[in-house]
């Protein structure tokens, strides 16, 4: 089950699917390595358009 | 029909949830308040931009604001809570602030951390948009993501931990009152600009054979000037992010100092006008008359809980009027294109705020440290100097020598719209001014 809780007794946190530490950092980890390939793929981008363009 | 009457007990519990919920819908509204202020500096790029780079300036722009977010997350929090005191953080104040903590999301016994988050995040992003305007039609994308990123989620929040926090060291150690962050947000970007923009280089064509500055006029003013005005709108939400809701008693500064909503009004109102006619005074035109109303308000923002409502008006008055000058000052003395007058606008106006707070309110008492003064304002104005452009220059400097900061000229004068995004802005064209028949008469 996705949830980490089952009834709204007592309920506190709630971090669908991320519900265990290593489920965190994987998706902690998984999102740090999108926002780097991010920049990555726009330093390749730019760079293959300064090459690309032609007057 | 009986009706049961409520306990004590229950008729606290309600009451303490009421205020609970009040302080989230008071920090949410700033919020969505501040989102505004990018809306500002979104037009305001683009129409201070040339046609050929409208678009990629509105990319950049954006960019930056969907940057920040998640890297403010990942450490940007963290470095609040963790380093009041200096370099040295303190892991365990920081604990709350790590991405994996649990009041680092969805948490039914914490109301606090994510409004409080979303409410500092949109000042990084601002420090971010500050800076984006002065590089604007040269800079590589991806050299101000990076840039942004040291900037938003890295310089700023290091400052304000420093200055602009219960326990940071400028106030423990030298009493430094800031109530509206004219520091850690308005003189750290300006300056942090100031920094990137030596390295960065002017564009093409802004100075002739002679060094003399040659006016590189944007495609829509009126799309400057409304943006402008739409960051004085947000300011509104950044001013009310910087008063603390405790939903028991008087409202407070970030240092824990009396402060009330009906003096920032007062205060903030008045330099918006002491600002925008020191702009007109000396300009006699709409893009520094603006210009100069947020100068205004960022050179009173220290004091706004403050200032009998005169002083502020005649502190903006001041910033207002110089900030122009300065921006000619550093264009004709040392070549320097600030496309949009940020630093003089954010770092000097900020400057400015600094210094007259320790003027005009020397001997208020702190809570946390002693007393405000001319010397504890003026070294903490030092600190966020060195602070926002040490690292700006550095980086800068770095990406200069390894070719990742600037696009090459021929990309620069095919307009990056065309190059890198690759849209018009405007592709039906640009309806004429002037009538054909008017022409003719």
């Amino acid at each position: 089950m996705a949830s980490p809780i089952t009834t709204w007794e007592g309920a506190e946190v709630i971090f669908t699917f991320a519900d265990k530490p290593g489920m965190i950092s994987l998706i902690l980890i998984i999102s740090i390595i999108a926002t780097v390939c991010a920049i990555v793929a726009t330093i390749r981008h730019e760079s293959h358009s300064y090459i690309d363009y032609h007057e | 029909m009986e009706t049961s009457v409520p306990s004590t007990v229950e008729l606290q519990a309600l009451l303490d949830m009421t205020t609970t919920i009040n302080m989230e819908v008071f920090y949410w509204w700033c919020t969505a308040l501040m989102v505004i202020i990018h809306a500002g500096f979104l037009a305001y790029e683009m129409g201070a931009s040339r046609l050929k780079n409208a678009l990629a300036s509105g990319v950049k722009n954006i960019l930056a604001f969907a940057f920040i977010v998640p890297t403010f997350f990942f450490f940007g929090w963290w470095i609040y809570l963790a380093m009041y005191g200096g370099f040295i953080p303190d892991f365990e104040a920081g604990a709350g602030g790590v991405p994996w903590s649990l009041s680092m999301g969805p948490n039914l016994t914490d109301n606090a951390t994510g409004i409080f988050w979303g409410a500092f995040v949109l000042f990084a992003a601002t420090t971010a948009s500050i800076m984006s305007g002065a590089v604007i039609e040269r800079i590589r994308m991806s050299a101000f993501i990076i840039l942004a990123i040291i900037l938003g989620s890295g310089v700023w929040i290091l400052a304000a931990a420093w200055g602009w926090h219960p326990d940071g060291w400028l106030t423990t150690e030298w009493g430094f009152h800031d109530f509206g962050a004219a520091g850690c947000v308005h003189m750290i970007a300006g300056f942090f600009a100031l920094g990137v923009i030596i390295n960065l280089g002017s564009r093409l064509g802004r100075f002739d054979a002679k060094g003399k500055p040659v006016a590189i006029e944007g495609h829509s003013m009126p799309m400057t000037v409304i943006g402008l005005m739409l960051i004085i709108v947000g300011f509104f939400g950044f001013l009310g992010g910087c008063i603390i809701y405790s939903g028991t008693g008087q409202w407070t500064t970030i240092f824990g100092t009396p402060a009330t909503l009906s003096a920032v009004s007062f205060n903030t109102l008045m330099a918006f006008s002491g600002g925008l006619i020191g702009g007109y005074m000396i300009t006699r035109q709409p893009f520094w008359m603006m210009s100069g109303g947020l100068a205004g308000i960022i050179s009173a923002a220290p004091g706004l809980e403050l200032y009998y409502p005169p002083m502020a008006f005649l502190i903006a008055l001041f910033a207002g009027s110089v900030a122009p000058l300065v921006d000619k000052f550093i264009t004709n003395k040392f070549k320097l294109d600030d496309a949009v007058g940020a630093f003089a606008v954010h770092g000097v106006s900020g400057m400015i705020g600094l210094v007259a707070l320790g003027i005009f309110a020397a001997g208020y008492p702190n809570v946390n440290g002693p007393d405000i003064s001319f010397m504890g304002q003026l070294n903490g104005a030092l600190v966020m100097a060195a602070l926002g452009f040490i690292p700006g220059y550095v980086v800068s400097l770095v990406m200069s020598k390894m070719g990742m900061l600037r696009v090459p000229p021929k990309a620069e004068i095919a307009g990056l719209d065309l190059v890198e995004v690759p849209l018009k802005a405007y592709p039906e064209g640009v309806p004429a001014s002037v009538s054909e028949k008017s022409v003719t008469i």
